[in-house]
């Protein structure tokens, strides 16, 4: 390294010291000192005191931990997928040329920008039980008529009939669904990057499949989706990490409850550092939502070398 | 330009050295001399301000002889804060958390024990009231002492009675008169209920006469009423399975059967929260509401006709203590016990003033603590909170000004034999919470009584046997 390659190292080391001074502070060493913690009983007041695993040994033995996780991964099952589902299916709509295209996706991107909280309450009354708007309208005479026809289905399915008013968020059943259904509220942001990724596909890939006769579905499939392919990944690994770590609208809306239907894993998490103070039993069960987290986004990675493209390969 | 570079680089160096090295957090004396203490406190609004005057009175008086200061800080999540903040070894002076934590609190080391500065000050088991000196106790020593407190009764809306009184009277019922017994409590709740049907053939409740679940704040207390003992000094263990406990849970499971658990969960999301007119009480939805004493100024903001029907609030002060009552639309009463002969059973709950771990200016947070606790600023306090007082001794004026006509029933109810506190258990928060989800499991007819209260008593157990151990090991390994 000449003596000008070296002044230049230092200057950008000191130009990035920064961020390296907050990564450091404020995520490695946190990180680390979580896992050390996870292994010690420790209350924030008294001094760590090393127990080795017994907070991972006593977290599967704890009933509610499981009830906790189990209720996450539902919801991730739910929300992901379908998050993933509305955002491309809008983005492919929103897409088109249309009249009033920048107002639709202005409206479609309005609703991300309403804060958790607001957004809560809001959702609070739409799935009110008694006069929410959503329940009033499955009260209207053609809704009921529809609700009439589905229970006729269910019941030769031998599936349970949907009784209304539903009881979204009192209802343990419904709870963890209506949480799912809110998610979508703010599929704004994904909608955007989709959004992004069709400008990025070539109009030649398109127009050279209209000249082979291919139908709108067979360039979705076949040349749009494979394009968009790298955009649905990333979106796919922010979905993961945003669903295991779902908390505030839970926290708001539910409290957790009725009877822990909707009590999340990261909930749980929060009430032993904070509520009964066991820091060390917080840590072990953050690091396990890490490593869950690490182990999904590796599965999808894996995954990934057969369903994403990138241009160029 | 090179030099006037370095220049800005070494000043920022030089800033952010001091910022992080050499700033004390927040001041510790004044100008005039005065010791600063901080008190942070979890409340707001009229709360926080019945609470600025007092902070203001000690310091014009005490403070002032004595060269102390109280800085007072409302904020949210003040436990945590203080907890954080006495780790990182900077807490505040003086801090008001609940009467839930002090077990907790005082088993991890986070208090500083108060007995002989309250002893100093006079404070002692005789100048208060019982239940509360034991609930600021643990493990014999004192960690506490009360800003605020309440016993909880019966709110009746004596409105909604008359209005069904022929129906009443038909179930031989006296509509002039609370109910005396639960059993009495249910057959009046059983005629106040309206329902409507709707065209969809849901039978939908309109108005209730008694909810176990409205507000449900102390749900987790009601074993009191039954006889239950919740938990056992003797041998340290929380009882959960009690029959009187799970008789307790199958009365709550009870209302859930005889108005039937989607009517009830459609009837409840239409509440309001507490502090709005929607507040099922101040609607007239519900008849009957287990209540402490602040009701009265809830009234008061969001429908004060309920507190003036007869006389103009101008006359307020001229009024006798019976003609203040009967110009309510409400009646209170003790709730009452499903025991034959358990009269007076009341549940307290309280706010506490704690000095943390490691404050550096514990006797002059102590001088602060014993102001409050003097009989004229605690009265004059609990008067602006509309609550009791937790003095033993209680002035005439205490009850003649207080917002609530029917403070002398809540005064009765907290310095009798039957009036009960949180049990001294380190993990209440989280048996607290087993119990709010058996209640919850209860309530929506998804686990029998004795089910729920099994399963919340195994969870409670495994904890507790765990948490113990840890803290033996703990001690151990400390010597």
């Amino acid at each position: 390294m000449t003596r000008k390659e070296a002044r230049q190292l230092v200057r950008g080391l000191t130009f990035l010291s920064p961020w390296i001074g907050g990564f450091l502070a404020f995520t490695l060493v946190p990180i680390v000192l979580a896992f050390y913690y996870s292994l010690c009983d420790y209350s924030l007041l008294q001094s760590p005191v090393l127990i080795g695993l017994s907070n991972y040994r006593a977290l599967m033995g704890d009933p509610i931990f499981w009830k906790s996780l189990i209720n996450t991964l539902i919801y991730a099952a739910i929300a992901l997928p379908a998050g993933m589902l509305v955002s491309l299916g809008l983005a492919i709509l929103l897409n088109q040329r249309t009249l009033g295209q920048p107002l639709f996706r202005t409206i479609l991107f309005i609703p991300s920008l309403v804060p958790t909280v607001a957004s809560a309450m809001l959702w609070l009354w739409l799935f009110n039980t008694k006069l929410g708007l959503i329940n009033t309208l499955l009260a209207t005479a053609p809704m009921q008529a529809l609700l009439g026809a589905l229970n006729t289905v269910l019941h030769a399915l031998h599936l349970p009939r949907i009784e209304t008013p539903i009881g979204w968020l009192t209802d343990p059943a419904w709870a963890l669904p209506s949480l799912a259904i809110m998610s979508l509220w703010g599929v704004g942001y994904t909608v955007v990057i989709y959004l992004a990724g069709l400008q990025d596909v070539p109009r030649s890939l398109i127009e050279a499949a209209e000249i082979d006769g291919a139908g709108a579905w067979q360039r979705l499939r076949h040349v749009t989706l494979p394009m968009l392919s790298p955009v649905i990944f990333f979106n796919l690994i922010m979905a993961i990490i945003g669903t295991l770590q779902a908390f505030a609208i839970p926290y708001i809306m539910t409290g957790g409850g009725p009877a822990r239907a909707t009590y999340f894993y990261t909930m749980y998490l929060y009430d032993n550092a904070f509520r009964y103070l066991k820091m060390g039993y917080a840590c072990s069960m953050a690091w396990i939502q890490f490593l869950l987290v690490v182990l999904l986004s590796a599965l999808a990675f894996w995954s990934s070398k057969r369903w994403v493209h990138y241009q160029g390969q | 330009m090179k030099y006037f570079r370095m220049f800005l680089l070494a000043l920022l160096g030089c800033v952010t050295a001091y910022l992080l090295f050499l700033v004390q957090p927040g001041e510790s004396s004044r100008k005039d001399g005065r010791v600063v203490i901080t008190y942070w406190e979890k409340w707001n609004g009229e709360d926080a301000a019945a609470m600025q005057q007092v902070v203001n009175d000690f310091n014009n008086t005490v403070g002032k002889q004595k060269g102390i200061y109280v800085r007072y800080l409302s904020m949210s999540n003040v436990d945590q804060k203080t907890l954080v903040a006495t780790a990182a070894g900077v807490p505040p002076d003086v801090a008001g958390l609940w009467n839930t934590q002090v077990a907790q609190f005082a088993e991890i080391n986070a208090l500083e024990p108060l007995d002989d500065l309250a002893k100093a000050h006079g404070i002692t088991a005789d100048y208060y009231k019982p239940v509360l000196w034991e609930g600021c106790r643990y493990k014999g020593h004192l960690w506490a002492l009360v800003s605020s407190c309440g016993s909880q009764a019966l709110y009746y809306n004596k409105l909604l009675f008359a209005r069904k009184a022929a129906a009443l009277r038909k179930a031989g019922l006296d509509p002039n008169r609370p109910p005396r017994t639960l059993d009495e409590l249910d057959r009046y709740a059983a005629v106040l209920d309206e329902y409507e049907t709707l065209p969809n053939g849901f039978r939908r409740l309109k108005q209730s006469g008694f909810l176990p679940m409205e507000p449900g704040w102390y749900l987790a207390y009601i074993g009191y009423w039954f006889g239950a003992p919740i938990y056992d000094p003797q041998t340290d263990r929380i009882l959960l399975t009690d029959p009187r406990m799970v008789k307790a849970f199958d009365w709550i499971r009870g209302y859930s059967l005889r108005l039937g658990k989607d009517s009830l969960s459609e009837f409840r999301s239409g509440f309001g929260t507490f502090n709005s007119t929607q507040n099922p009480f101040i609607a007239r939805t519900v008849a009957m509401e287990l209540q402490g004493p602040w009701m009265t100024s809830t009234f008061e903001k969001y429908r004060p006709a309920m507190n003036h029907g007869k006389y103009p609030r101008s006359l307020e002060r001229s009024l006798s203590p019976t003609q203040r009552q009967e110009n309510c639309e409400w009646g209170v009463a003790p709730f009452p016990s499903a025991v034959p002969g358990l009269n007076d059973v009341t549940f307290t709950n309280f706010d506490v003033l704690m000095i943390p771990r490691g404050v550096k200016h514990k006797k002059e947070a102590f001088e602060f603590i014993a102001f409050v606790n003097s009989q004229a600023e605690t009265e004059k306090l609990n008067i602006l909170n509309c609550q009791d007082s937790p003095l033993r001794q209680v002035s005439r004026h205490f009850f003649e000004v207080h917002p609530n006509p029917y403070i002398a029933v809540f005064e009765r109810l907290m310095a009798g034999p039957h009036a009960y506190g949180v049990p001294p258990c380190p993990i209440w928060p989280e048996v607290g919470a087993e119990l709010d989800n058996a209640t919850q499991r209860v309530s929506l007819l998804e686990a029998s009584p004795a089910q729920a209260l099994r399963d919340a008593q195994e969870r409670v157990d495994e904890k507790y046997r765990e948490y113990r151990e840890r803290q033996r090991a703990r001690r151990g390994s400390q010597g």
